[in-house]
């Protein structure tokens, strides 16, 4: 929805996926569903970019 | 621009002038108005994010304790018709006295810029609210007390959204810092010199080994750069992916947090000995301390300086005499130790008259960034009315080769009343000096050659020796006033 306010800024793939990996406790669940998606991409039991990302990626 | 909006103002004639620094974010343009006023320009999207900021309890506490600029919407009638469509809203803000650049402040400015941003940035985010970038260039001072001048930056936080500044946060604040505070390297010339600051990748190389043990140096450095280097180009959106995991708030609050309490935790002490110590242990006797105070008081209070620049200040006893006068002061050193131990005291004391930067000043800071404009040369932010160049001339001439005549030249050329000091040749500090130097080398360090440089481009008002007999002070006014820049 408002993603579109903060797109002239590079946030820089690597550095958002420290954020996952630095955030303490509070990112656990997060990194492990993270890899998790990424494992089932990998091994293509999941497509990397399915059709509900792209939707809730448009601008509002 | 990416969105489409048009140009503003900038023509003959235009009531707003585009700051050249300012195009990055493609909602928000800061303009300069004919009187030096300062607006920002904000497109139909822009506005909604103020409008949503302006509404939040942390915006209404910021500006009443003045960690954010002044700032208030222009009436639509009063808005300027070559604003155009594609700008609908106009802001103006209170002006800062002097811009001043992340590369000229000590470790301690830098500090306390990071944790004002971090604290707006918390406080933000209780609201729903985040900083979309992590600049500190949105940072200005007035004295020792630190405002957060992009508003612009605000904006509603996106569900799943991650710290987009959090890169930038890292590269002009956390490296430079760490720099300093682990290594004892000062990141000015390197921030001088790259306006995004220093990469991930770079940092990597400068702390392998055991250096990687220190905290935050491992996670915002050594994974950081691994990861930087692994996704770099891949074409995956890792944005939509944290998303799906459930990115939420209260990741990114717990990474500020994190964030802070590392920044907290750094510091870094002046080394002993050399300028730190200079105004404490020089040569000067209690009773030329006190004449020359007395002397630059007086300059001082027949002048009346709205701002003044003391080049060479040190421990900055004669900045403090003349902000006692009413003036705005730029305290410059080359030194960071001596400009860090005074930004402390002024905090401490809570000023907001003396400014103290680090800037040598047979370097000043050049413009630089696009077009050479993006962050203008020191003589571009303000002319001094008053000049004091104490316990400096010798420095600049020996020390530095600067000839004489293009020193006095230059100051001259301020446009400004100058009170200077001139050492004689037996001068215990000129002896030192003159030592290190090949013999005969500045055979020309005389007071005849100097006061025929200070008469040729100054009218000499006053002129007093010091009890010690080997320290001159000139009161003089430039014979001709420049235009204005």
């Amino acid at each position: 929805m408002f993603l579109t306010n903060l797109a002239y800024l590079d946030a820089g793939s690597g550095s958002l996926i420290v954020q996952v990996l630095a955030g303490g406790a509070a990112a656990i669940a997060v990194a492990g569903r993270f890899y998790w998606r990424r494992l089932l991409s990998f091994l293509r039991i999941r497509r990397a970019d399915e059709p509900e990302v792209a939707k809730s990626d448009a601008p509002a | 621009m990416s969105v489409g909006l048009p140009a503003i103002g900038g023509a003959a004639g235009s009531l707003l002038h585009p700051e050249p620094g300012s195009f990055r974010d493609p909602h928000s343009r800061v303009l300069r108005g004919r009187e030096g006023e300062i607006y920002r320009a904000l497109s139909a999207q822009g506005l909604a994010d103020f409008e949503a900021v302006a509404s939040t309890a942390f915006w209404a506490r910021a500006l009443e304790d003045g960690r954010v600029v002044p700032t208030e919407l222009v009436a639509p009638a009063d808005r300027p018709a070559e604003l155009g469509a594609g700008w609908p809203s106009l802001l103006r803000h209170e002006t800062i006295p002097v811009v001043s650049y992340p590369y000229e402040w000590p470790f301690g400015m830098l500090r306390d810029a990071a944790l004002l941003q971090l604290d707006l940035l918390t406080a933000a985010l209780e609201e729903g609210m985040v900083l979309k970038d992590s600049s500190p260039y949105n940072v200005q001072w007035r004295g020792a007390r630190p405002i957060f001048v992009d508003v612009g930056s605000f904006a509603p936080l996106g569900a799943g959204e991650a710290w987009t500044g959090y890169r930038q946060f890292c590269m002009l604040y956390l490296y430079p810092l760490l720099l300093q505070a682990y290594k004892g390297v000062a990141p000015h010339a390197w921030l001088r010199g790259s306006l995004d600051g220093i990469a991930p990748e770079q940092m990597a190389r400068l702390f392998d080994g055991g250096a990687k043990l220190k905290r935050g140096v491992m996670t915002h450095i050594t994974l950081h750069a691994r990861l930087e280097q692994r996704y770099g180009d891949r074409q995956r959106d890792v944005k939509s992916e944290l998303r799906e995991a459930g990115f939420s708030r209260d990741l990114v609050r717990a990474n500020v947090r994190k964030m802070a309490k590392l920044v907290e935790g750094l510091d870094w002490e002046p080394p002993q000995g050399g300028w730190t110590e200079y105004g404490a242990g020089n040569s000067y006797t209690d009773v030329d301390t006190e004449a020359k105070g007395a002397f630059v008081r007086a300059a001082a209070a027949a002048r009346r300086p709205s701002l003044a620049w003391d080049l060479g200040c040190n421990d900055g006893r004669y900045a403090r005499i003349v902000a006692e006068e009413g003036a705005r002061v730029l305290a410059l050193d080359a030194d960071q130790g001596p400009v860090e131990l005074l930004y402390r005291e002024l905090r401490a004391e809570g000023d907001e008259r003396i400014l103290p930067l680090v800037m040598n000043v047979t370097d000043p800071s050049p413009g630089l960034g696009w077009r050479g404009e993006e962050r203008r040369p020191l003589e571009l932010r303000g002319r001094p009315e008053l000049v004091l160049c104490l316990a400096l001339v010798h420095h600049v001439t020996i020390t530095a080769n600067l000839p004489m005549r293009a020193w006095v030249d230059w100051l001259a050329a301020l446009g400004a009343t100058l009170v200077i000091e001139f050492p004689t040749r037996e001068d215990p500090m000129v002896q030192r000096l003159l030592a290190a130097k090949q013999q005969g080398t500045h055979a020309d360090y005389e007071r005849e050659a100097f006061e025929g440089c200070l008469r040729a481009a100054f009218d000499v008002e006053r002129s007093l020796r010091l009890a010690s007999g080997t320290r001159l002070l000139y009161l003089a006014h430039p014979r001709e006033r420049p235009a204005a820049p």
